[in-house]
């Protein structure tokens, strides 16, 4: 693109507005229209570190439908929101109020996100939002992030459907070595029918930190392979 | 005999399903898991009795402020009055909700026992997957919509009413 640098970029869904003072770059295709895209930093968004971490699929397609846990302001969620597009829909869910003011901003100027201000360790209090969802992401930074996952994949994620999930050490066991709490995460994860399948950390972007790709109940076949 | 019933609560209503006879409760939950991604095959499992759409986007708010605390909402309650026979000599009714909360205001109120676990999340599971289906009118679109409108309320009622609010400013 003529740019002196590489950059992760998303295509914008609402062209000539940023979310959080990120950089904007139009350029034109090869129809001779002009489309914008957003940077997406890899040292404030997880999920960017992990996709040029070289993470092998995310598992948000253009329309797809994504539960977000741990929302925050929906800096990384309006990525995701111009990731799966208009035909997509993001449930975003944050628990605290000042966060979720900036969330609920970002919902308004893009329709595919859905915000939920609410608990995310208790997921009946929001099943009147939800459908289901063909991947959830969780980036909740609680020592019982496993079990948030699990109960929130057992009332909104579809059978095959996938998690994608970040993994901050020291938010678990501030004691023990990464390594080891990322093992007994991935065990706790397999152990309520979601199968991980990638797991890689986020270095150079973050320290102490892993992502975790996996499938929930699997097909049959699949699992053959 | 027994009948199951299952409450499913949608941003857009309340539904009423029928879980079509079976043996044994044991036996039903392989059978839903299975059935479960296949439309077809789910609607062999559950019939829709009844669906009771909100009337305004305020009805909505209230109902959903009432179901997350479990609390039972009146139009709810009038609904399920209609919707599910009572229980006589011969036949019982039960109905499957997905928070035991709910459930025990609803076998107060209305005497229908009520039950949570079992193949109950997973019926409620497929019921979710298949929801723009099983209603007749209803599509993937309206059903988007009718979330989109009541998450933004329910989420924006949540942040006016902290009483934190002030503090959270000036940090």
């Amino acid at each position: 693109m003529g740019k002196p640098e590489d950059a992760l970029v998303t295509l914008n869904l609402v062209p000539g507005s940023e979310v959080y003072g990120e950089k904007r770059i139009s350029v034109e295709n090869d129809g001779g229209e002009k489309v914008e895209y957003r940077v997406w930093n890899p040292f404030r968004s997880k999920l960017a570190a992990a996709i040029l971490g070289g993470v092998d699929q995310i598992h948000m397609p253009p329309g797809s439908k994504v539960l977000y846990l741990g929302a925050a302001s929906g800096t990384t969620v309006s990525h995701v929101s111009d990731v799966v597009g208009p035909e997509g829909l993001v449930y975003a869910v944050e628990f605290s109020h000042r966060s979720g003011r900036d969330l609920i901003n970002v919902a308004k100027k893009r329709t595919n996100i859905i915000p939920i201000i609410e608990d995310a360790r208790h997921p009946h209090k929001y099943r009147m939002l939800v459908g289901i969802v063909d991947t959830i992401f969780a980036d909740v930074a609680q020592p019982d992030q496993a079990r948030i996952v699990a109960i929130n994949a057992h009332h909104f994620l579809k059978n095959g459907g996938h998690f994608v999930i970040s993994i901050k050490a020291s938010c678990i066991d501030s004691t023990a070595q990464p390594e080891a709490v990322f093992a007994s995460e991935v065990k706790k994860l397999q152990a309520d029918k979601l199968k991980p399948q990638e797991q890689i950390t986020l270095e150079p972007y973050e320290r102490d930190h892993a992502v975790v790709v996996g499938v929930y109940r699997p097909p049959p076949k699949q699992q053959a392979q | 005999m027994s009948n199951l019933y299952i409450l499913y609560e949608h941003a857009a209503g309340y539904g009423v399903f029928r879980v079509r006879e079976f043996e044994e409760i044991g036996m039903l939950l392989p059978q839903v898991e299975a059935s479960v991604s296949d439309i077809s095959r789910f609607n062999s499992v559950v019939k829709l009795v009844g669906f009771s759409p909100f009337k305004t986007a305020v009805a909505a708010l209230e109902s959903i402020n009432a179901i997350s605390e479990g609390i039972l909402p009146e139009d709810l309650q009038h609904f399920l009055d209609i919707s599910i026979p009572k229980s006589g000599k011969k036949e019982k009714s039960t109905l499957g909700v997905g928070d035991p909360k709910l459930g025990a205001a609803i076998t107060e109120a209305l005497r229908i026992p009520c039950t949570h676990v079992g193949a109950v999340p997973e019926i409620i599971r497929g019921i979710r997957h298949h929801f723009p289906n099983l209603v007749k009118g209803f599509t993937a679109k309206s059903s988007a919509v009718a979330q989109l409108g009541l998450g933004h309320s329910y989420s924006r009622a949540k942040v006016k009413f902290n009483v934190h609010r002030v503090d959270n400013m000036i940090i």
